[in-house]
């Protein structure tokens, strides 16, 4: 009996519906067919999410065989017979694990991230094409030494990548790839370079010039010179002044002037929020250790990303390398580790490598030559296609170059726009690898920091300590010479080549310590060297100095310093900044409160704060410890009392009422400049000029801290009825790398707060990347965690599982075996063996 | 008994003609399925159900290898559903492929007959 044409004419329909959702993507969703397909699709991830307890895999090009064991942790160790062995095996098992962070970041850094996500990624490929990465990594790779040890460690590394990628299994396929329907493409050495693009894009671009700009806009170029300083005000140098504190240099700010129209420049992208990139190192000598033993600490802070940006290795070759830590899925070295005799860590130095030149070109529009000591000279063209993710052409752009780098439209066509080009450091030929390379088989400080010469950016604060106990640090990277004055944080006329670079400073006038006689040494991104030492122009853009000043008076009060509490300072909750401003408020209540006694809370002095609320407030606040723990219930007040305090200081910064919206984003002075600022209660910058009495000092800190109780109280209810948690307000918000709230770890309570050693503010989103610190012993002994874990892969107990540690502050022990054999039993938790062949 | 065996012996081959040719194994066996018994009168339905029988089955080995609830969780939430509506759908999916490639492939058949008579 066959069906009855109702169920036939049903069955076509419904057939052909399944069979065209089996087939092709409907919106967002993938093909269904292959991506339910329990055999090969995305089932099949949850073969692959744990390591086997062997394997086996061939690598062509491999000499000799390679032994890799994983052990507890999921950290491979890979024992080689030499370092090229050491670079294919090191991508074959970066591959096995991140493959698809490697090349989303490669699509990121290149300016190819509409591939994958369409035109809504358009404005990021726009930022990296404008500025010329993928042009720089093309360039910079055709300028290398094919035969140099970086270039064929980079060869090298992508033979290993292309090795698990031509032996994938259909169930390693990682799942990114079957949500977006994609495959995996090749891995080309180029790719290392995009990578170290990107790192230079994320640490060393900022463009200080046009926040100072806004700024002077509205405030005139002595205002804005004041507020936004080249030199810090609060001194706590990283190269050791010789003070046993940091130096305030409390001169009063000039007041506002008239607002300079003609500064006022377009800004293409919004200032990262200051410190949330706050990461810190430091060192001690044996003198001032428990153990006679150099201590070290690395905590580089960035963006918090799962799978996470560092990936842990250990990579041996018998009599020639030993190095442990951290790579850049990528990178075909360590950026942060150490090995038997040397540890080594980073912060970024905040250095002043991007200037902007504005020049004279022939047609506003669209220019095609540029004007140089008087002579109309082309501009270089290239053009960018963009393409989305069927191939399809996206957008078109053409990207014009002065003999300097990119030009870039800033302001409105036909509204006073200028063409601005861009010069870098980034845009010089560099040779990190072969820096990084020779790095990690340095057995003394001096040979690490000698092989660390050629580095050019982004420019790091490197630290490093060896086992006869000598620590030093050196601010490395390519520092322009500049004519003139030398200062970059000014637009120059691009006009005259007079304007132009001629050079770079000599090695040994980096700004640098060896051995002080402190004992210890200590950076967290604040200005390198006390101008009242050097007055040199390296950069503008410090950080406010309050965690330097927190691990420093941590460090000068242990005289005994132990690996443990190195991880404890890593996420101490205590706060300079805290403790320059609390007691501020405190005591602005206080002197309020007895000018205003007797007047029933009414207005006195020109403000209008409710004298019951404040006493109120103060109250709670003086219950504060300033400490940022998880249990604490005062921080929050303190921080809502900072935030209302911006925002009433800072109006004169405001965009006019009515103004054009296109001058960009408020910009507001650091908090260092508020700290100095209150040692002057009548200055006029503390006048809220929206309110018709004139605001002193305490009035400004009263009404901010009633504010402050009237928003905590709004938000969090009650003072004691728990809303007011540190951890319930604060927390780390760790996102896929596509933004997959499923496969984030989202409201991770943590400790620390604005400017603690480990900051939390803003989003969330940026905190301690990698946490590590070392011992320089007879025997290197090593603690180390970072937030997320090992695999790539969402579905492995490996995905997260540090999570709980680095959020608890807490420590793995570091295993640093000699041999494979070292590791037995419970330690290995799998092997793997890399055989030459096809 | 005999329907039971049959329907399993079915899912055998559809989960065979999976792990062999892919999700696209599933309507052409169903559909040869739907030509040979073409007189069936469960054919549909037992191919439906062998084909949620087939994949449920792979689920299971695939369980057996690692943590497929841990995936389900993640993937379901990665396309905003419910973790259970994501395992429904990788069994809903080839019951409604058998079931319409058997019909087809019974409608199919008896025409033919027909002609050939």
């Amino acid at each position: 009996m066959s069906p009855r044409p109702r169920t036939t004419g049903l069955a076509v329909p419904i057939l052909a519906l399944a069979l065209y959702a089996g087939a092709r993507p409907i919106g967002p969703a993938p093909a269904l067919g292959p991506f339910l397909d329990p055999a090969n699709g995305v089932w099949a991830v949850a073969a692959s999410a744990e390591l086997p307890r062997s394997a086996a895999a061939r690598i062509p090009g491999l000499g000799a065989p390679v032994r890799v064991v994983y052990d507890d942790r999921a950290v491979p160790h890979i024992f080689a017979a030499s370092e090229l062995d050491v670079a294919r095996a090191l991508g074959y098992v970066v591959a096995r694990d991140r493959l698809f962070q490697m090349e989303l970041q490669t699509l990121a850094a290149s300016g190819r991230l509409t591939e994958i996500a369409g035109a809504r990624a358009l404005p990021l490929d726009r930022e990296m094409r404008e500025l010329g990465l993928p042009r720089v990594a093309e360039r910079k790779l055709a300028a290398l030494d094919p035969n140099s040890d970086g270039m064929r460690a980079a060869r090298a590394f992508a033979e290993g990548v292309n090795a698990w990628i031509d032996g994938m299994a259909p169930r390693d396929l990682p799942l990114e790839y079957r949500l977006l329907g994609r495959r995996p493409v090749r891995w080309e050495p180029v790719n290392s370079l995009h990578l170290l693009n990107r790192m230079g894009w994320t640490l060393a671009y900022s463009d200080d010039e046009r926040v100072r700009l806004r700024a002077q806009a509205r405030v005139g170029r002595d205002a804005a010179d004041a507020l936004f300083p080249v030199v810090s005000r609060i001194q706590e140098p990283i190269q050791p002044n010789g003070q046993r504190g940091p130096r305030w240099d409390t001169r009063p700010l000039p007041p506002p002037g008239a607002p300079d129209t003609a500064a006022i420049l377009a800004d293409r992208q919004a200032p990262i929020p200051p410190d949330v990139l706050g990461s810190n190192n430091w060192a001690v000598a044996p003198a001032r250790t428990a153990a006679g033993r150099a201590l070290l600490a690395g905590d580089p802070h960035l963006e918090l990303t799962l799978p996470s940006i560092w990936y842990e290795t250990h990579l041996v070759v018998p009599g020639q390398l030993d190095v442990y830590g951290v790579t850049v899925p990528g990178a075909p070295f360590i950026v942060i580790g150490f090995n038997r005799d040397v540890a080594w860590t980073f912060t970024n130095t905040q250095s002043d490598v991007v200037d902007y030149y504005v020049e004279t070109v022939d047609d506003p529009v669209s220019p095609t030559t540029y004007s140089l000591d008087g002579e109309w000279r082309p501009l270089e063209r290239r053009v960018e296609t963009y393409r989305g993710e069927g191939g399809e052409v996206v957008a078109v752009d053409t990207v014009r170059y002065t003999h300097r780098g990119p030009l870039r439209r800033a302001g409105r066509a036909g509204q006073g726009a200028q063409w601005l080009s861009v010069r870098w450091t980034l845009y010089d030929p560099m040779n990190e690898s072969d820096a990084f390379v020779g790095a990690e088989r340095a057995r003394t400080v001096a040979e690490w920091m000698r092989a660390m010469e050629p580095y050019s950016v982004p420019a790091q604060n490197m630290l490093v300590a060896d086992r006869t106990g000598t620590i030093a640090i050196r601010s490395t990277g390519h520092f322009p010479i500049r004519p003139g004055d030398g200062r970059g944080d000014v637009l120059r006329d691009g006009s005259t080549r007079a304007s132009d670079w001629t050079g770079f400073w000599p090695v040994a006038e980096y700004p640098q310590a060896v051995n002080p006689a402190q004992g210890f040494l200590a950076s967290a991104n604040q200005q390198p060297v006390d101008p009242a030492v050097n007055p040199r122009y390296i950069g503008s853009n410090w950080y406010p100095p309050w965690r330097a000043m927190r691990i420093n008076a941590l460090l000068r009060a242990d005289y005994a310093v132990t690996p443990d509490a190195m991880r404890r300072y890593q996420t101490d909750p205590g706060s300079a900044r805290a403790d320059a401003f609390a007691p501020a408020f405190l005591e602005a209540a206080r002197r309020h409160g007895a000018a205003t006694s007797g007047a029933n809370g009414g207005a006195a002095n020109g403000g209008s704060t409710d004298g019951s609320m404040l006493a109120r407030a103060a109250a709670l606040l003086a219950e504060w410890d300033q400490r940022y723990t998880k249990d604490n219930e005062r921080a929050v007040l303190f921080e809502y009392a900072m935030g209302e305090l911006g925002s009433r200081l800072w109006d004169e910064l405001r965009a006019p009422a009515g103004g054009r919206g296109d001058d960009g984003p408020e910009p507001r002075p650091a908090d260092a400049i508020t700290a100095v600022l209150l040692a002057d209660s009548a200055s006029v910058w503390w006048d809220d000029r929206r309110t018709p009495a004139v605001e002193r000092r305490d009035d400004i800190l009263a009404a901010s801290l009633v504010a402050a109780l009237e928003r905590a109280t709004r938000e969090h209810g009650a003072p004691t009825s728990g809303g007011w948690r540190w951890d319930r307000i604060r927390h780390a918000n760790i996102y896929h790398l596509l933004r997959l709230p499923a496969l984030s770890a989202l409201r991770v309570p943590v400790q620390g707060g604005p400017s603690t050693l480990a900051p939390s503010s803003g989003s969330g989103g940026f905190g301690a990347s990698w946490r590590m610190v070392v011992e320089l012993g007879p025997e290197v002994r090593a603690w180390g965690t970072y937030p997320g874990g090992q695999s790539g892969n969402a579905a492995s107990s490996r995905y997260t599982d540090r999570l709980a540690t680095w959020a608890a502050g807490e420590l793995d022990s570091l295993r640093v075996p000699r041999r494979a054999e070292d590791l037995r039993g419970g330690q290995v938790r799998s092997t793997l063996t890399l055989s030459p062949g096809r | 008994m005999r329907g039971i065996v049959g329907i399993l012996m079915l899912a055998a081959a559809l989960a065979l003609a999976t792990v062999v040719a892919g999700w696209w194994g599933v309507p052409l066996a169903a559909f040869a399925w739907g030509v040979m018994a073409r007189s069936g009168r469960r054919a549909a339905s037992s191919a439906a159900l062998a084909g949620a029988l087939a994949w449920s089955a792979l689920l299971l080995w695939q369980a057996t290898r690692g943590p497929v609830g841990t995936l389900a969780s993640r993937v379901a939430g990665a396309m905003q559903l419910p973790a259970p509506a994501l395992v429904a759908l990788t069994l809903l999916f080839p019951a409604l492929l058998a079931w319409g490639a058997t019909v087809i492939g019974q409608a199919l058949a008896a025409r033919l007959g027909r002609g050939r008579v």
